[in-house]
């Protein structure tokens, strides 16, 4: 009787032992898979480089090629009349997409985080009120095309077509990039328009005055140079809608 | 007397090993759970990785394309008139990005409408539009106004916004036409996502709908460039 109970509690102890090793296994197991799967984090700072690398050299030569199509599309297309309007409205099109650098009249803002007030550490409300958001970004730029903007950058970075805007940690991205505060928004366009629409009582403009993160109030300047957007406009879910087309 | 003996010391000497392997395997799990800050490091490292694999990607497809109309260019040296196609296709293809050519694919449309408490504003269709864009979408609408680059969202009055100077009432009703898993997560991300953080918490109305054949209008708009000009390299 005894002898068979000592080996019950054994057999028992065992089991659980054996349980608690398996579900042990299984999560050590889940850890390798995300964590320790991976190279460390040198190894991952050398990917991103390497991607970054790659992307840049494929991008130049992407470049290369797009000058070299130019050229081609100039030779084997007729002088005629209509094949120059179409080669002129085409150089068009990709310019207000964003594929080139332009320059002009316009104006610049920067924001940045009001840190002399966070450092103080009298804030009615919180820190997070105090900061940047890439929705003073977002609510800026419509306010900016509702001003008639052309191109618009912030951080170099421009505004085009597909760019989306959202925070990261303490960072924003913009155009999958990272940027951070101080933000210098450039706009091109009529530089006292631009100001005035700033200026609504209902744009965000007088929210960012009144927690103080505008560093430097919009400033009109005759000559302001946008970076080109130096990625790719995807159309692999679209097809032309023939006969309706404009 | 002596097969017992065994057995017991046996049992023991399994039991003792057991033990020891749960404790190492303690030790692990928990220098594991130190390095969850490092770990959080890596995935921020991990996610631009894939950002810039992903823009290579692109970038790789477009020199593809780029390439592949140089060598049509190329063929068609001969005949003026199919030149003139290729060029006329490429130019398709700049106004279906820029928004001057009527588009057709799949993906989501999202209804957003006032109800008796709130309201639609500005920031609702701006900021969704913006989410939109994140997950991909390749062409976007309000209530038949094509969404280009530049433009505006701008409340008017209660129940009145314009887009582009149209005036747009509830129900707005945004097409977007992109990959519909990817487009529809992105909105439907918990607590911080399109439709939990700016619909369902400020008590608006709004929903998604699948759709596998949406048509997106061109833009009636007159886009130029009256201020910017091109720089010269």
């Amino acid at each position: 009787m005894k002898k068979n109970s000592i080996a019950i509690l054994l057999g028992v102890v065992c089991a659980i032992l054996v349980y608690a090793i398996s579900i042990q296994l299984k999560t050590i197991d889940e850890l390798n898979k995300t964590v320790s799967g991976s190279i460390s984090e040198n190894g991952l700072r050398d990917e991103v480089l390497k991607w970054k690398g790659r992307y840049d050299s494929i991008y130049a030569k992407l470049q290369e090629e797009e000058s070299r199509l130019e050229k081609v599309r100039k030779e084997a297309s007729s002088d005629d009349e209509a094949s120059a309007g179409t080669r002129e409205e085409l150089k068009l099109v990709n310019r207000m997409l964003g594929f080139t650098e332009v320059t002009g009249k316009g104006i610049t803002i920067v924001l940045d985080d009001n840190k002399a007030q966070i450092a103080e550490g009298v804030l009615p409300g919180t820190i997070a009120d105090y900061l940047v958001h890439d929705d003073d970004l977002i609510r800026l730029v419509n306010d900016l095309k509702n001003g008639g903007a052309e191109a618009i950058s912030i951080n170099e970075q421009r505004i085009v077509s597909t760019t989306g805007i959202v925070c990261d940690g303490n960072v924003v991205r913009i155009n999958g990039q990272k940027v951070s505060a101080p933000f210098e928004i450039k706009a091109i366009g009529y530089p006292e328009r631009l100001i005035g629409t700033l200026n609504f009582p209902e744009a965000i403009l007088s929210t960012l005055r009144s927690v103080g993160v505008v560093k430097e109030e919009p400033k009109k300047s005759n000559s302001i140079t946008i970076p080109k957007y130096t990625g790719t406009i995807s159309i692999k879910n679209l097809s032309a809608l023939e006969g309706q087309g404009e | 007397m002596k097969g017992r003996g065994t057995i017991i010391f046996t049992i023991g000497a399994v039991v003792a090993l057991l033990v020891a392997i749960i404790l190492m395997q303690f030790r692990t799990v928990e220098e594991t759970d130190i390095s969850t800050l490092e770990a959080m490091r890596e995935t921020e490292l991990r996610a631009e990785v894939a950002s810039w694999k992903e823009k290579y990607e692109e970038a790789s497809k477009q020199l593809t394309e780029t390439q592949a109309k140089i060598t049509e260019y190329y063929e068609t040296m001969e005949s003026k008139d199919e030149a003139a196609k290729v060029l006329e296709q490429e130019l398709l293809q700049a106004k279906m990005r820029i928004g001057q050519e009527a588009v057709t694919g799949s993906g989501i449309e999202v209804t957003l409408e006032d109800n008796i408490e709130t309201q639609i504003d500005d920031y609702d269709i701006y900021k969704l539009i913006n989410e939109l864009r994140l997950a991909g979408a390749e062409a976007i609408s309000v209530n038949e106004v094509r969404i280009t680059a530049m433009s505006d969202v701008k409340s008017i009055a209660p129940g009145l916004i314009h887009i582009d100077g149209n005036p747009l009432h509830s129900p707005y009703i945004i097409k977007a036409i992109g990959d519909q898993t990817y487009l529809v997560s992105a909105l439907n991300q918990k607590t911080y996502g399109y439709m939990d953080y700016v619909i369902k918490s400020y008590d608006k109305t709004g929903y998604i709908t699948t759709r596998e054949s949406i048509v997106i209008p061109a833009t009636k708009k007159v886009m130029k460039f009256e201020y910017a000009e091109e720089v010269k390299q």
